[in-house]
């Protein structure tokens, strides 16, 4: 249990990053800030009239339904993307400072999760905007971002310790995203799948996460707790396994890098 | 418990080996193509290497360029670890092997103070309780809210030089940065060393400089070879190696 101990020493590096990643993203220019909620808008734009016009569906209110899907989505790409590249954004200090490296994946994943915790008022405003009320079903926000959370620290740990040696990673991911954006359901309901295909979706963590944040925001219902429990104890899986794989990798980084 | 502070550093049978790639295939695409070509030599950095250092020593590592004094000292930092053998190291540790790694050139010298002191594990308090002390070992001044893109490079190595020495580490590994800044900024470095050293902390220094080991150690290690050739009082092992390589 080593690993707590050395980040809690490090907390102050931990934090510093962190600031210093939402600090920094925006810095030189000139919409600052904003630009975490005019990127995302534009996209639901685009998205909110290419889909109804290529797959029909009598969804009502197609745009939130999107937008509840679309908005976790982004978060969870970007921290898979981004730890693609931060041990080699970061080579420089990794070669010549000791400090415990899984700080690097846990400041990214945190960053983008404060991110999204900013631009899940896209969601709010959508919802309200769309006069569909709130209810008290939206409690269930802080378990599924959690659940989200150690999710993509076990996924950025593996990412980000496997490219250091595997550079074709980051071109694989790429793709894989954009196949596995269509194996969830994001721009279209799982009801409309074809039986023979829901097995894939069975096996896509994010479908139920997403399906989860669409519950608490677009359906008022109750979500799939066993479900997401199941998933809660397949990420904390993930996260040990990628742990471990971490640890072994690390201490060829220095070399590698 | 009190062998844990009697022995600060314990290098136990090391050996390190660096893969040198002549031709090295990065990709997929050139690794599938050219799987051939993927020449490399291994290189025995360090042979079988053990040593204990105290605490309180302060110990130089001379040696010839490529003698695997640099490569035995990222091993105590933990950088880079061995193929085989152990390296123990007791104590908070510091390294200063390359001086402002991690500084971010757009933020102030202030900022970067908590930066660079984060990366050696301090925390929040840790360094506002020190940041006083910082600024003013590197007489910087009023430059330290400007940007560090725009200091010169002596005002960068001072920054540097400055949190490092500072973060009041038991243990301080050092890679040939003592010539930093002008002979004033030098001497006063060299009075903070003996100043930590009187102070009981443990130092290993990697130095070309035999002037400067012989001021400051009272031990020195000679590596040749990776292989210690001589282990000893610093007068007598400084001696000997002036003999043979001269």
């Amino acid at each position: 249990m080593s690993i707590f101990k050395s980040v809690y020493d490090y907390r102050e590096l931990l934090k510093t990053s962190v600031t210093k990643d939402i600090g920094g993203k925006y810095k030189n220019s000139f919409l600052g800030v904003l630009w975490s909620f005019v990127n995302p808008l534009l996209q639901i734009i685009v998205y909110a009239i290419i889909f109804p016009l290529i797959m029909r569906n009598n969804i009502e209110n197609y745009v939130v339904f999107m937008v509840c899907g679309l908005i976790p989505w982004n978060y969870f790409s970007t921290v898979i993307n981004r730890a693609s590249f931060t041990m080699i954004e970061n080579g420089n200090i990794i070669k010549k400072v000791y400090f415990p490296r899984e700080i690097l994946p846990l400041s990214l994943v945190t960053s983008e999760s404060v991110t999204f915790l900013i631009s899940s008022i896209i969601i709010l405003g959508f919802v309200l905007g769309y006069g569909m009320g709130l209810s008290i079903f939206i409690l269930f926000y802080p378990m599924l971002l959690l659940i989200q959370y150690i999710l993509l620290l076990g996924i950025s740990l593996i990412v980000s310790s496997v490219t250091v040696y595997f550079r074709d990673l980051q071109h694989f991911l790429g793709v894989i995203l954009q196949l596995l954006f269509y194996a969830t359901p994001i721009v279209y309901s799982l009801d409309s799948i074809p039986q023979e295909f829901k097995w894939i979706f069975n096996f896509n963590p994010m479908t139920y996460i997403i399906q989860g944040y669409r519950d608490i925001f677009y359906y008022q219902q109750m979500p799939d707790i066993r479900g997401l429990l199941v998933i809660f104890g397949v990420a904390i899986l993930l996260c040990i396994i990628g742990y471990l794989i971490f640890n072994k990798l690390q201490k060829r980084f220095a070399e590698e890098l | 418990m009190s062998n844990n502070t009697e022995k600060r550093i314990i290098v136990e049978n090391v050996y390190k080996t660096f893969d040198v790639y002549l031709d090295k295939a990065n990709s997929l695409k050139e690794k599938m193509l050219f799987w051939k070509r993927n020449r490399k030599e291994t290189r025995e950095v360090l042979k079988d290497v053990s040593l204990t250092i105290n605490n309180g020593e302060a110990v130089a590592l001379i040696g010839v360029n490529g003698s695997g004094k640099s490569t035995l000292l990222k091993l105590m930092t933990k950088i880079i670890y061995p193929n085989k053998g152990k390296v123990t190291t007791n104590g908070k540790l510091t390294s200063l092997l390359e001086l402002g790694a991690g500084f971010h050139p757009d933020f102030s010298g202030r900022e970067n103070i908590y930066f660079n002191a984060s990366i050696f594990g301090l925390t929040r308090k840790e360094i506002d309780s020190r940041i006083e002390k910082i600024i003013e070992f590197s007489e910087l001044g009023t430059y330290i809210d400007n940007p560090v893109r725009t200091y010169s490079s002596g005002m960068y190595m001072r920054l540097a030089f400055s949190v490092a020495i500072n973060v009041d580490a038991e243990i301080l590994l050092v890679d040939e940065i003592l010539s930093v800044g002008d002979q004033h900024f030098q001497e006063k470095c060299l009075n903070k060393m003996k100043e930590l050293k009187k102070e009981g902390k443990t130092m290993v220094f990697v130095t070309h400089s035999l002037e400067s080991a012989r001021n400051l150690c009272d031990r020195a290690i000679w590596l040749h070879k990776g292989v210690i050739k001589k282990d000893g009082e610093t007068k007598s092992v400084i001696d000997e190696y002036l003999k043979e390589t001269t």
